[in-house]
């Protein structure tokens, strides 16, 4: 296993705001990497500055064994985005953007054929490969941006708020495919506020006004705020709370059943299952999220500001 | 080198998934060739149909500048879109994308103006191989110089509405001004003089001088100044494109 991004101390100001306030992490190969904040956060400079799209203006990013100041061309050759916002050629058809990245990546004519066919294939996207862009859905344009971010084999997948604007059942199956990549072996880099999308990821960084302010995997991060929920259903709720409440549990009954909060709900469970009499009709153990967690640490939600903040992401883009 | 040839091959198919905009290109020059010229043509000491010959190569130079300028457009486009991001990251190199997008122009221009060509028999135009040869060059090179100017200004810009209504603003003063629709020799002084400064001026006195033999501006001097300003703009293009590395 080797390093695949190496950050440290990387700041960027645009005029007078500063975006990136010395951050550092290491990506390593093999990994789904997530930075997961709330918009605004630095996310997409981060992602642009690793994927070469923007200079930092001080610190150092090392993408691939590379400094992305100096060897730009060279990170460009091995690495595959994916855009927040759509980037497709809508008047070719799907297959012809492919085949036109891959020429952009210096690969032969008959070898981009060859390279088309196979991630078609590979994202089963048969079906639309010879349709205009512009008349594919929305996830079907994502996955076909997918499709065209791997063309060329990359080490590295960036992916930057991907399924923006995708339905829920697009965004699952975007993240399907995404997992059987990760699964042969491509590093990926992502970006979301989407807490459930960055649950896909082996590690989280979370992000919150240019500082990274945890990285960790999605369950130790949820260790960390502690404890959990247990929820329980049984045929005679107001007796099991009368013992629960015997035993100095903290615990409530409500018209959803019972909850106990506990730091080790899943130790707890089989515990009070163990002594109870009544019949159990539902037990669930109910896991901090990362919301809960970016809550923990930093006093705000993950979704507050959402619509504005998309905004402004837009803004700096057209910039 | 493949970057540059994946840009063209780009545009390419996009003109050919659109063949209508080839013909509803032809529109503008014919209007200003039979319409415009047979009405202003009768009015002249020349008559009618000699008027039509002598403006020929002037429309044709309406319709490189105007083809080639507005090919740019899709760069512009691009921008809009997102695509020109997805280019940009992709391993080409600058020079090779602005590059790639002042052949692409000019190519679509050059067809456009090998359309029109077809209609020169109608109004008593025969060319001559050595003549078309030679039309042909200056047509190429008319063709280069326009797509680089709409290059080098495309890139300044990022919105579709706005881009359209500079580029009228500036191409209709340049092709009046070019002596496309009447002779330089006996206009006014100050026309003439300012007729000086725009490079359309000698990619028309080259085409007609082709087909007259008789050329206003000396013919090194048109070629000096045609690939001069060529240069000059693809160079500009180059570099801005350098420099919009931080979108």
């Amino acid at each position: 296993m080797s390093t695949i991004i190496e950050v440290q101390n990387l700041r960027k100001k645009y005029d007078d705001v500063e975006a990136l306030k010395g951050i550092g992490l290491s990506v390593e190969e093999g990994e789904i990497f997530a930075l997961l904040g709330p918009n605004g956060a630095g996310k997409t400079t981060l992602f642009s500055i690793l994927a070469t799209l923007r200079k930092p203006t001080s610190g150092k990013a090392v993408v691939l064994g590379k400094d992305v100041l100096k060897y730009r061309e060279e990170i460009r050759q091995q690495i595959g985005i994916v855009f927040q916002e759509p980037a497709l050629d809508e008047r070719l058809l799907a297959r012809d953007n492919l085949m036109l990245m891959a020429l952009f990546y210096g690969i032969s004519r008959k070898e981009a054929k060859k390279r088309a066919n196979e991630v078609l294939d590979l994202l089963d996207i048969n079906d639309f490969a010879d349709r205009a862009s512009r008349k594919l859905s929305g996830g079907q344009k994502r996955k076909l941006e997918l499709a065209r971010a791997i063309i060329a084999e990359p080490k590295l997948l960036f992916l930057d708020e991907a399924t923006l604007g995708l339905d829920v059942d697009a965004r699952r199956n975007f993240w399907d495919e995404v997992k059987k990549l990760s699964e042969k072996g491509s590093t990926i880099f992502l970006t979301t506020h989407y807490m459930e999308e960055a649950e896909v990821a082996d590690r989280i960084a979370l992000i919150d006004e240019g500082n990274i302010i945890a990285v960790d995997t999605p369950r130790s991060l949820k260790e960390q705020v502690g404890g959990g929920l247990i929820r329980l259903d049984t045929e005679d709720n107001e007796s099991v709370l009368h013992w629960l409440k015997q035993q100095d549990l903290e615990a409530e009954n409500s018209n959803e059943g019972l909850f106990i909060v506990s730091n080790d709900p899943s130790g707890l469970l089989p515990t009070i299952l163990s002594h109870i009499e009544q019949k159990v009709t539902r037990a669930e153990i109910r896991q901090p999220s990362l919301e809960d967690v970016f809550l923990k640490l930093t006093g705000r939600s993950l979704k507050n500001g959402e619509n504005e903040e998309i905004e402004s992401v837009k803004n700096e883009w057209v910039k | 080198m493949q970057g540059f040839w994946a840009v063209i091959l780009r545009d390419l198919k996009r003109i050919w998934a659109e063949p209508f905009r080839l013909i509803s290109g032809l529109a503008q020059p014919l209007l200003y060739l039979f319409l415009l010229g047979s009405g202003i043509g009768a009015a002249t000491q020349l008559g009618g149909g000699q008027y039509l010959q002598y403006i020929f190569p002037g429309v044709v130079a309406l319709s490189l500048l105007f083809t080639a300028n507005f090919a740019a457009i899709s760069i512009v486009f691009d921008r809009e879109t997102g695509f020109l991001k997805a280019v940009l990251v992709a391993p080409v190199s600058r020079p090779s994308v602005a590059v790639g997008k002042v052949c692409s122009g000019a190519i679509q221009a050059l067809v456009q103006g090998v359309l029109l060509l077809i209609f020169a028999p109608m109004i008593g135009i025969y060319f001559g191989p050595l003549q078309l040869l030679l039309f042909i060059i200056f047509m190429i090179l008319s063709g280069l110089v326009f797509s680089a100017m709409g290059v080098a200004v495309a890139t300044n810009f990022s919105s579709t509405e706005v881009f359209p209504v500079v580029l009228n603003a500036v191409l209709l003063p340049m092709f009046f001004l070019s002596g496309a629709l009447y002779p330089l020799r006996t206009a006014p002084g100050w026309l003439q003089k300012l007729s000086y400064a725009d490079p359309v001026a000698y990619g028309v006195d080259l085409m007609r001088g082709s087909i007259m033999g008789e050329f206003y501006y000396p013919e090194w001097l048109s070629l000096v100044v045609l690939l001069f300003v060529g240069f000059l703009l693809i160079w500009t293009a180059v570099k801005v494109f350098e420099k919009g590395e931080e979108i």
